[in-house]
């Protein structure tokens, strides 16, 4: 108990240090948030009018008690590029980049976890070699040049998946998924990477431990011994390293949903970026920072489930 | 040495070494306009022995765009990193070696700021400063920082314990001396194998600066804008993106090789 109360208070602080971070990056921009509305071209006095109406003139810690508050009690503001609420924007958005985060998260895991198994297995023979190569070329290539290889060969070439777009799920779901499936591919890819060679080194370490001498000793097929006593205890450290990768996943996402011109998160806030529309990189940075600190935090507290051994005080 | 004669050690070694040369030499031997030089009859001509990488959308050969983007992405991403260890390493020694409240500050903030995913926090950074090669250095370099002191801050932590540490203390040497002559040295190993790995990774991110627009602008020989300027032609002229797309492969590939290698010699208890 007094660690889930230790854990939230701390997710409150991390939270208000997000903004505070966040308020701060934004607010060290040279440039004019009245002049990004009127334009360029128009006249000193009307700039100077909006300034005063949204508030600009005031003091720095006068404009972030507002927007916090603005935040707490749900005002997120509107966009200055698309014109709507932002936060009627960001609930819309965050589901399209779920798809994608979940979608690829999926894949990594599906081949990452298999590949490095056997790469441990097979320590130090071709298998290794294969598998460990495979990794390196795969952390060593831009996800955006994976990208650009699915959209050549899966949709150009073979025409299997569609090339851009997105498809709200609740008018058609195939499509939506079949939309989502080429950038969570290549994003998967990347990811996967990472995770084989964690999960080798992780059942390196396992498979010379004492417990599986024993199992083997106890004449269990060889199959039992790697996939349901090694890989029980090296799937908690492989969720960990999983989770720690939703950060890298929520930056890269940006360049693939732009790539594939799939409008969530990561395009909405690339949008926002290019045309400096400054309320809303403010919120989108916010609430991508926030989603991957909360990630972080479920993670850790699945680790706890999956691994009875841990205990949280 | 013997274990850099590892295979893998060996091609990162080779890989590493070759962008290394290519970087300092092809704006040398190269004149800067052959980068620039458009030529509208051969536009997007496949690989030839007048041009063996290919040409693009504006009849530029690829070869020599790709042998002078050498130079600006191994510039970009060794200065970007060597910012963020400049930052980076005082904040983590100062929270590894005193402790206690400074410690607890330092690094409440910069795990705050490792919860902004370092592309994220550079794009950002960048769009404001306004997109330009010295502003992706600074977006690069502060989004790289958290990483740094986070390693920085761990082993100092680590040498601070040691008995010669005690032992300088002990005998009244000053804290700044202990951290100059006694925590800097035992940590140096560590950061040159993050710095290696970093500058991969600075490698990847300013290629996506680049290929969003918010990077090095054209018409400079940026891997990445070479990249983003194929898409309209992949159909035509796989080539565009295939050719700067294995150029960074390549030495992000030697530098991740030439890392895990050091990692080996210069921090064993990792291994």
């Amino acid at each position: 108990m007094t660690y889930v109360l230790n854990r939230l208070l701390s997710v409150i602080l991390t939270l208000f240090l997000i903004t505070l971070i966040t308020f701060a990056i934004t607010n060290i921009l040279p440039g004019d948030v009245a002049m990004m509305i009127m334009g360029t071209q128009s006249n000193p006095e009307a700039l100077a009018g909006l300034r005063q109406s949204l508030g600009l003139n005031d003091p720095l810690l006068v404009q972030y008690g507002r927007w916090v508050g603005g935040m707490l009690t749900g005002d997120w503001g509107d966009s200055l590029i698309f014109k709507k609420p932002i936060a009627e924007l960001l609930s819309q958005k965050i589901v399209a980049s779920a798809i994608i985060v979940v979608m690829s998260m999926t894949i990594a895991l599906a081949l990452a976890i298999p590949l490095g198994v056997w790469a441990a297995v097979h320590r130090d023979k071709w298998q290794d070699t294969a598998s460990s190569s495979t990794a390196l070329l795969g952390v060593s290539l831009p996800d955006f040049f994976w990208g650009i290889v699915m959209i050549l060969v899966f949709a150009r070439w073979l025409g299997w998946f569609p090339s851009s777009g997105f498809v709200d799920p609740s008018e058609n779901f195939v499509r939506a998924l079949r939309h989502a499936f080429l950038p969570s591919l290549a994003l998967g890819l990347g990811l996967m990477a990472h995770l084989t060679r964690m999960t080798r080194s992780t059942m390196i370490g396992i498979l010379g431990q004492e417990f599986i001498r024993v199992a083997r000793a106890k004449g269990l097929s060889e199959r039992t011994v790697i996939w349901r006593y090694a890989l029980a205890n090296a799937i908690g450290p492989v969720i960990t390293i999983a989770g720690l990768q939703i950060g890298y996943l929520f930056g890269s996402i940006i360049v693939m949903e732009t790539l594939f011109n799939y409008t969530g998160m990561g395009w909405l806030t690339y949008q926002a970026l290019l045309n400096r529309d400054m309320p809303l990189i403010q919120a989108s940075v916010f609430v991508i920072a926030a989603v991957v600190m909360l990630t972080n935090l479920v993670v850790d507290l699945l680790y706890v489930a999956i691994d009875p051994r841990i205990r949280l005080d | 040495m013997k274990r850099f004669l590892s295979v893998k050690g060996l091609i990162g070694l080779i890989l590493v070494g070759s962008m290394v040369l290519i970087g300092i030499f092809a704006p040398i031997l190269i004149p800067p306009e052959a980068g620039t030089a458009m030529d509208m009859t051969s536009r997007l001509s496949p690989p030839s022995w007048a041009h063996p990488f290919g040409t693009d959308q504006l009849g530029r050969d690829l070869m020599v765009r790709v042998l002078l983007g050498t130079r600006l992405s191994l510039e970009i991403a060794v200065t970007a990193v060597m910012m963020s260890i400049l930052i980076g390493l005082p904040l983590g020694m100062v929270s590894g070696y005193f402790g206690g409240i400074t410690d607890n500050v330092l690094m409440r903030l910069v795990d705050t700021l490792l919860a902004f995913p370092a592309l994220l926090l550079a794009l950002t950074i960048s769009a404001i400063l306004g997109p330009n090669l010295q502003n992706t250095i600074i977006a690069i370099g502060v989004a790289f920082t958290p990483f740094l002191a986070r390693i920085v801050r761990g082993e100092a932590l680590r040498v601070a314990q040691m008995p010669y540490v005690e032992a300088a203390r002990a005998s009244g040497t000053t804290d700044m001396m202990i951290l100059w002559r006694h925590i800097l040295p035992n940590i140096l190993p560590a950061v040159i194998v993050q710095a290696t790995i970093s500058i991969a990774f600075a490698i990847l991110a300013e290629a996506g600066l680049s290929f969003l627009g918010l990077g090095t602008q054209p018409p400079a020989a940026s891997w990445g804008l070479m990249i983003q300027a194929s898409r309209d032609f992949l159909d035509r002229a796989p080539w565009t993106a295939l050719v700067p797309g294995i150029a960074v492969a390549l030495t992000v590939l030697g530098l991740n090789m030439f890392g895990d290698v050091l990692r080996d010699i210069l921090d064993p208890r990792s291994k």
